[in-house]
């Protein structure tokens, strides 16, 4: 039994990082008033730049790219929706078509295969010796940097949002750009920094894929985990906390469906997987079906800002 | 006229210039001789070859043109059925789930029905529009009864239906039973009576959805330009308060728009399934629903403008399959596809570029 949760607290640390830096970046965006539903074409962008920046540099260097990549991408997405104020679902959308697309395209251009990526260093892990090896608390070491980073970076998204005058101004630009902008507040470059590190941080949680959970760049990769990321946000009620305690909730309910399949399969069996994979995405449409309303989205969100209009 | 080419231009320039783009990119990648080899080769497996036409016959033509067909038949459907939820205001993002959904009914429809030829594949047809319809209502539910935003609740809708769809049903209760063979991934095969005929013969894929495909687009342009109640629509989407002053339902506005946007969906699923896969593959790999969204804004919303961006992209993708020779993935019209979208949803830079040229004009 002891050794069951050991496994389950191993594998959840290790499936949740990605997810959770995903979905703290979409809520940091969407907090802004900047719909994000490009996350999957974002984190695909990190999980390929980092694979490819892997091969010629160290790869914690990689991972860097990987959000630089994603950070791009968000730089489009801010273009078309701040600048040229289009449909910002619309944006997002194409942009996970163009990602998609281009991820396969340069897979081939690149590495020459269709499925995958030429393998690289993956990211060292952080190994206590003995330690690993007890019960519960060795869970919790033996992962790369990068999950503990995942511990810290709601930690730092709620305190930035909350506690910093940027913060406080992206909250305001989410709810009332018209107010901030009357006091003399630049609307748009607000929201570009929000949209920029949105993008940092889904490329790092694609990066996550591509060089912590595995070695090289898979050709479905965030396969859904994007879309599953703003699954999370909008459950967390846009907010960085709540986005990663979901996220770690669902990586959880992952990590369980694998265990119990192997561990306990009658049990598992109870409640076939394909059920066991909807769960997230029904339980938040059945979390906003009981909510109601907006289910705490930002008032301004997914509107255009123009100044000449009220 | 002058208006009506002004309104299509964005477009036709996005494509335009996202092929072109597409063209530098081989270029700097392969070198401009092999770059102008493969995008002749993938109009050639597009169009046809006239330079065969002594060796092929007819069929240097009606294979080309049959497979564009095929693929174009798909993305008109899923394109209409976002573009039918634009008209009221609404971004039907869920139009994959509905295929799905519609897809594995018109399977199970399909091969459990025991029906006369022909009425067969109708009722196939109509039981998996209804289920995409239905799907897509619960969309539609959520937000007129809910107030959640329907964006969120089709990209929820979507997994929740490949999941249970791809995930469960399809290898579990759903999968197709064959005595001693446990190798066959997917669903029974439809029975002969409800496949889709070809149109034909053997000498190409290309089935009479592509018929179903261009009708449903023409009702939906008379519907919408036509009638009453399309007029209601537009209304609805343009000026909600407007339309509720005037006495347009707008709860039922919502729900009947979503509910016809599911069933054009469900029907892409039943054509993909009757038409040419014959059975509910192990996973539907390809994302016609949300390349359906690219066809409703490249064709700004209007039928025949989504018919005509789908027989376009639908032609790109069968000639894809011949940039393979040439060393690029076959999914390379799909980026031409994805950059003429972003630079669709630019608009507003067009436009403006537009305005200015023709006020110098």
């Amino acid at each position: 039994m002891l050794e069951f949760f050991h496994t389950l607290l191993f594998s959840t640390l290790e499936a949740a990082p990605p997810l959770v830096f995903a979905a703290v970046g979409a809520s940091l965006c969407e907090r802004a008033g900047v719909v994000n539903v490009g996350v999957e074409g974002m984190m695909r962008a990190g999980a390929f730049a980092a694979a490819a920046a892997a091969l010629v540099m160290p790869t914690p260097l990689g991972v860097v790219v990987g959000a630089l990549a994603g950070a791009s991408l968000a730089a489009v997405h801010g273009l078309l929706c701040i600048r040229l104020r289009s449909d910002q679902v619309v944006s997002g959308m194409a942009l996970n078509l163009v990602m998609l697309a281009l991820g396969t395209f340069l897979l081939e251009a690149v590495f020459h295969s269709s499925s995958g990526s030429t393998p690289i260093t993956q990211l060292s892990r952080l190994s206590l010796g003995s330690i690993d090896a007890v019960p519960l608390l060795g869970a919790l070491f033996n992962h790369s940097a990068l999950t503990y980073l995942a511990v810290l970076a709601p930690l730092l998204a709620h305190w930035a949002l909350k506690h910093t005058r940027w913060g406080l101004r992206v909250r305001a630009v989410g709810e009332q750009p018209q107010a901030v902008a009357a006091v003399g507040i630049p609307v748009g470059t607000l929201r570009f920094s929000a949209v920029l590190l949105s993008g940092a941080l889904a490329g790092v949680g694609g990066a996550v894929l591509s060089t912590a959970t595995l070695d090289h760049f898979e050709h479905h990769m965030p396969s859904g985990l994007g879309f599953m990321a703003v699954a999370a946000m909008v459950f967390g009620r846009w907010t960085p906390l709540g986005a990663a305690g979901a996220a770690t909730f669902f990586a959880l309910a992952d990590s369980l469906r694998i265990g119990l399949a192997s561990s306990a399969p009658s049990l598992a069996q109870l409640v076939p997987g394909g059920v066991q994979l909807a769960l997230p995405y029904a339980l938040t449409l059945l979390v906003l079906a009981v909510q109601g309303q907006r289910g705490g989205a930002p008032a301004a969100l997914g509107q255009s800002f123009d100044l000449e209009r009220r | 006229m002058k208006n009506r080419l002004l309104a299509i231009a964005p477009s036709v320039l996005a494509v335009a210039l996202a092929m072109l783009l597409g063209f530098v990119v081989v270029a700097l990648t392969k070198g401009v001789s092999e770059a102008a080899g493969a995008f002749a080769s993938m109009f050639a497996g597009a169009f046809g070859e006239p330079s065969r036409v002594d060796e092929l016959g007819v069929f240097a033509f009606l294979r080309p043109w049959g497979e564009s067909a095929t693929k174009a038949t798909l993305l008109t459907l899923t394109g209409l059925s976002v573009a039918v939820a634009f008209r009221v205001g609404l971004f039907n993002i869920g139009a994959q789930g509905q295929l799905v959904v519609g897809a594995l009914v018109a399977a199970l429809a399909g091969a459990h029905l025991a029906l006369p030829a022909g009425l067969h594949a109708v009722v196939a047809l109509g039981l998996a529009a209804v289920a995409g319809g239905a799907w897509a209502s619960l969309a539609a539910w959520l937000k007129v009864r809910r107030g959640v935003h329907e964006v969120i609740s089709t990209i929820m809708l979507n997994w929740v239906a490949l999941r249970l769809v791809e995930g469960w049903l399809v290898p579990g209760p759903a999968r197709a039973q064959v005595e001693g063979n446990n190798s066959i991934n997917g669903t029974d095969q439809v029975l002969p009576g409800a496949e889709l005929p070809n149109l034909f013969g053997e000498s190409s894929r290309l089935n009479a959805g592509f018929l179903l495909a261009v009708g449903v687009a023409l009702a939906l342009l008379f519907f919408l330009q036509r009638s009453v109640r399309g007029f209601e629509w537009k209304v609805a989407g343009l000026n909600p308060h407007a339309a509720k002053a005037a006495g347009v339902p707008l709860e039922r506005t919502v729900v009947q728009a979503m509910a016809v946007a599911g069933a054009c969906a469900g029907l892409a699923g039943a054509v993909l399934v009757l038409g040419t896969e014959h059975r509910y593959p192990g996973t539907i790999s390809a994302p016609w629903g949300f390349d359906g969204i690219a066809m409703a804004l490249l064709g700004q919303g209007h039928p025949l403008g989504v018919l005509a961006s789908a027989v376009w992209f639908g032609a790109l993708r069968a000639g894809g399959t011949r940039l393979q020779l040439a060393g690029i993935h076959k999914s390379f019209p799909e980026l031409i596809q994805g950059v003429a979208l972003v630079l669709v949803a630019a608009r507003a830079a067009w436009e403006r570029l537009l305005a200015r040229a023709v006020r110098r004009a």
